[in-house]
C-alpha cells in the first residue's frame, strides 16, 4: 500500500520536532561552543581547537578521566554482561524456584540511583558499615577500612555499587534464551550434544544480537555514569574515581567552564558513536540470526 | 476505515500542539515542581495563592506580579519554619498585587548548581539565596546593581560588614539578611570528665585537650570531608586565622595562592587532627556524620555556627538535656568567623518584576524577619542590635564571643572559589591518610584556583 508523502510527515513531524529540539540544537550547540572559551561572567571568544589541546596534551585530570571511563567500560561490557549471561541461562534451566531468583536479582536495577549511593555508603563505611561489621565478626578483630575513600581501595569499591547487578542483561538474554526455537535445540539434542553443547554451540550463537544490544547498554550505561559516583567519592580520593561524566559536571558547574565542558561532551558523543559501531560490527547486529 | 485515518491525523496534530505548548516558555502560573509561596501542604498552596491573585485581580488593584523565587528552605531545613512562616505573612499582605512563584530545591548543592544552569541560560530567578554561597563574583554581570534601590533605612538593616561582603567596587549585588558569627560547641560533661575546665586559649593546649580526651577514652572531635568538608574547614581556617597575615587571607576574597605558611600549618595540624583525634567515619562523611557523633556524645567537639543550636533541644535528635551539656567557644588565639553572609542577590530583568522583587526582598530583610529569624533558627541577624527575649543562651553566647574575638575571618564558602571548596573535598581523604602533604593540599587548591 502506497502511503502518500504528506501522510508520513504528518506523522513522523512530532518525533522529528521532539528529536531537533531536545538532541539536535543541544548537540550542535555542544558542538559549536567547544571551540569557545565560554566561561561564567560573560566571557565568550573562538579559541578553535585550544580547549581540545589542553584536554589531551596538558590536563592530567582529564587522561586520568578517560582512562578511569575506559576501564569502567570495559569492565561492564566483560564482567558484568558475562555474569548476567551467566546466570539468565542457569534460570533458563528453569530450577525450582527461578522466578523468585530472577525477580530478586532485578531489585537493584529498580531502585533509583539515589538510594543506592547512599546504600553502598552505609554498606561499606568505615564505622559502621555492613562489611566491616561483618568482618570483624568473623576475624573478631576490629576492623575499620574506608573503603570508598582510601587510595587503594576506592576505585574497587565504587565498581561494586555497579558490576556485579546485571539484572537487566538477565532479563534480555533471558528472553532471547526463551525466543530461540524448541526445534533447533531438539535437533542438537537428537544428534547427540551435551547440555553445555546446546548452550555455548546453539544457543549462545544465536542469541549474538541480543548478547550485542546488552554489550551496547552496558558500554553506554558506564559512558555516562555520573549518580553513583557524586554521590560515593565525588571523584574522590584525588582523582580516583574521576570520569568524564563527573569531570564534565565539575568542569561545568565546579569551574564555570562551559566550553571546557562542552568539550567533553563532544569526546563522549564522538567515543558514544564509536563504541556502539565497534560493538555492532563485532556483533554482526544487522545480520539476522534464522 | 476513513474515521481511523482522521482520528489518528487528529491524534498527531493535538501531540504536536501539546509539544509546542509545553516547550514554550511563557509564565502561566504554576507548573511542576513550583508552588506557591508560603505554605506546608502543595494544594493549599496553590489555592491560597489563586484566592490571592484572584483578590488582587477582582479588587481592582491592577495586575498582580509575579516573580520567581527558587527557596532551599525545605524539608529539615532549619529556616523552612521561618520561611513559611514569612510567606504567609508576606502573602496575606501583598498577595494582592505581588505573586511569588517559589521553586522548592533541596540541598545546598542541589540550589546552586540549579543557579548556575540557569546563570548559564540567561534566565536567573528574580530573587535567590544561597545561603552563604558566594555567585556574586560568578554572576555579576547577570545581578542587579541595587545601590540605587538601597536607601538609608534599608541599609540599617545591616550592619557595615554585611553591606561590604555583598558588595564588590562600591556596587551592592546582595541584600544581607544574617551575620556569620561561628565558634565551636564543647560538650561540658566529656570535658570534665577528661579533667578539662575551660576551653583552650592556645592551639598547643587545644591539641593538648585533645590528648586528654583521648586519655579519658572520648575521640575529641567530630570531622568530615563530604561536600565541602565545612566542620573540618571551619577548624582549618581557624587555625589560618589566629595570626594577623592568615586574618588578612581569610578575610582575602577569591584568593588564588594557598601556599602560604599559615595555610600549610593549618593543612598538617589538620591531617594531625584526622589521624590521631576523629572517628573512623570523618573521612568520607558529611556534615550529617560529624553531628551525629556530637549528638551521641562520641565526640567532644564540633565547629559550626549558632543555627545548631535548635538541634540541642530536638530529642528527636538528642537525648533530654542535650543542651544543658554544650558550652560554646571562640577558637584558640581569639579566632572567631565574625562576617557578613551573602544575602539574596537579585536577577529580575524589567523594572516591573524589579519592584516587585524588592518589596519581596525588603520584606525578608525588615526587623520583624530578623528578629524572628533569630529567634526560629539561631542565625543572627545582620542588623546590629536585633535581640530576642526567646533566644536561646547559647545563641547569646556566641554572639558575645564573637564580640570578644581578637581575630575576625570570613567563612571559606563565602570567600573561595567554588572549585576549591570542591577540591578540598576530594583532597581531605588524601591529606588524612598521608598520601599527599600540607604542602601538596595547598599546591592542588592552587591549581583549582589558577583554572578561575
Amino acid at each position: 500500500m502506497k502511503v502518500k508523502r504528506w501522510k508520513l510527515i504528518s506523522f513522523l513531524l512530532p518525533c522529528l520536532l521532539l528529536f531537533g529540539l531536545i538532541y539536535l540544537i543541544p548537540m550542535g550547540i555542544v558542538f559549536g561552543s567547544s571551540f569557545f572559551e565560554w566561561k561564567a561572567g560573560g566571557i565568550f571568544r573562538f579559541i578553535g581547537l585550544e580547549n581540545y589541546i589542553n584536554a589531551f596534551l596538558y590536563d592530567v585530570r582529564m587522561k586520568t578521566a578517560i582512562k578511569n571511563t575506559i576501564i569502567w567500560v570495559l569492565l561492564q561490557c566483560v564482567i558484568h554482561v558475562g555474569l548476567g549471561t551467566v546466570i539468565a541461562f542457569l534460570l533458563a534451566r528453569r530450577l525450582r524456584g527461578w522466578k523468585v531468583l530472577r525477580t530478586i536479582y532485578m531489585i537493584p536495577n529498580v531502585v533509583s540511583a539515589a538510594a543506592l549511593g547512599v546504600i553502598f555508603l552505609n554498606v561499606f563505611n568505615a564505622k559502621y558499615g555492613l562489611l566491616n561489621s561483618f568482618i570483624t565478626q568473623i576475624t573478631g578483630e576490629p576492623f575499620t577500612k574506608n573503603w570508598f575513600f582510601e587510595q587503594n581501595s576506592a576505585f574497587f569499591t565504587v565498581t561494586l555499587t555497579w558490576l556485579l547487578y546485571s539484572g537487566l542483561i538477565v532479563i534480555l538474554v533471558l528472553a532471547g534464551i526463551m525466543s530461540i526455537p524448541e526445534d533447533v535445540v531438539e535437533a542438537a539434542r537428537i544428534d547427540g550434544a551435551s547440555n553445555m553443547q546446546v548452550n555455548l554451540r546453539i544457543r549462545l550463537p544465536l542469541i549474538r544480537t541480543v548478547m550485542g544490544t546488552s554489550v551496547i547498554l552496558a558500554a553506554t550505561s558506564k559512558l555516562r555514569e555520573f549518580e553513583l559516583i557524586y554521590l560515593t567519592t565525588n571523584g574522590g580520593p584525588g582523582d580516583k574515581t574521576l570520569n568524564l561524566p563527573l569531570y564534565l559536571y565539575k568542569a561545568s558547574m565546579m569551574d564555570n567552564n562551559y566550553g571546557y565542558a562542552n568539550m567533553m561532551g563532544v569526546v563522549l558523543i564522538i567515543a558514544g558513536v564509536i563504541v556502539v559501531y565497534c560493538i555492532n560490527q563485532l556483533f554482526r547486529m544487522n545480520e539476522g540470526d534464522y | 476505515m476513513k474515521t481511523r485515518k482522521m482520528l489518528a491525523l487528529v491524534l498527531a496534530g493535538a501531540m504536536t500542539a501539546g509539544m509546542a505548548a509545553g516547550c514554550s516558555s511563557g509564565n502561566s502560573g504554576n507548573t511542576g515542581g513550583q508552588t506557591n509561596a508560603g505554605n506546608e501542604a502543595g494544594a493549599e498552596t496553590t489555592k491560597q495563592a489563586q484566592d490571592s491573585s484572584s483578590q488582587g485581580s477582582a479588587g481592582g488593584s491592577g495586575e498582580v506580579v509575579e516573580i520567581t523565587f527558587p527557596s532551599m528552605w525545605v524539608g529539615v531545613n532549619t529556616f523552612k519554619e521561618w520561611f513559611d512562616n514569612r510567606m504567609e505573612v508576606f502573602n496575606a499582605e501583598y498577595g494582592d498585587s505581588i505573586k511569588v512563584n517559589i521553586e522548592e530545591i533541596a540541598g545546598d548543592q542541589n540550589y546552586v548548581d540549579k543557579i548556575k544552569v540557569l546563570y548559564s541560560s540567561d534566565s536567573l530567578p528574580d530573587a535567590f539565596c544561597t545561603g552563604g554561597y558566594n555567585l556574586i563574583d560568578t554572576m555579576q554581570d547577570k545581578l542587579v546593581d541595587l545601590t540605587p534601590h538601597i536607601d538609608d533605612e534599608w541599609k540599617k538593616m545591616g550592619s557595615d560588614v554585611t553591606w561590604e561582603v555583598n558588595s564588590r567596587d562600591g556596587k551592592i549585588y546582595g541584600i544581607p539578611y544574617a551575620r556569620q558569627a561561628i565558634g565551636y560547641f564543647y560538650n561540658k560533661e566529656l570535658f570534665a570528665k577528661a579533667g578539662i575546665e575551660k576551653p583552650a586559649e592556645t592551639w598547643d593546649e587545644f591539641f593538648e585537650q585533645c590528648d586528654k580526651l583521648l586519655a579519658a577514652g572520648i575521640t575529641p572531635l567530630s570531622m568530615d570531608t563530604a561536600d565541602s568538608g565545612w566542620v573540618t574547614s571551619l577548624m582549618l581556617g581557624a587555625m589560618i586565622g589566629q595570626t594577623d597575615e592568615g586574618e588578612e587571607f581569610m578575610n582575602t576574597n577569591l584568593p588564588k595562592d594557598y601556599n602560604t605558611p599559615e595555610f600549610i600549618e593549618a593543612a598538617a595540624n589538620i591531617q594531625r587532627m584526622f589521624q590521631n583525634y576523629t572517628t573512623s567515619d570523618a573521612v568520607g562523611g558529611a556534615y550529617e556524620n560529624a553531628a551525629g557523633n556530637f549528638f551521641t556524645e562520641e565526640t567532644a567537639i564540633i565547629a559550626n555556627g549558632p543555627w545548631m543550636v535548635s538541634d540541642f533541644y530536638d530529642t528527636n535528635m538528642v537525648e533530654e538535656g542535650f543542651a544543658d551539656k554544650i558550652g560554646t567557644a571562640m577558637y584558640p588565639g581569639g579566632v572567631m568567623y565574625n562576617s557578613g553572609k551573602i544575602g539574596f542577590n537579585i536577577g529580575s530583568k524589567d523594572e516591573k518584576t524589579l519592584e516587585a522583587t524588592l518589596t519581596f526582598v525588603k520584606f525578608l530583610t525588615n526587623e520583624e524577619s530578623q528578629k524572628l529569624m533569630l529567634e526560629m533558627t539561631g542565625d543572627i541577624p545582620a542588623a546590629d542590635g536585633i535581640t530576642s527575649d526567646k533566644t536561646a543562651p547559647l545563641v547569646n553566647e556566641v554572639i558575645e564571643n564573637a564580640g570578644k574575638a581578637s581575630h575576625s575571618i570570613n567563612d571559606f564558602q563565602s570567600l573561595w572559589y567554588a572549585n576549591v571548596v570542591d577540591e578540598i573535598s576530594i583532597q581531605y581523604p588524601l591529606l588524612a591518610q598521608g598520601e599527599i602533604t600540607p604542602e601538596q593540599f595547598a599546591q592542588a587548591l592552587t591549581d583549582a584556583a589558577a583554572k578561575n
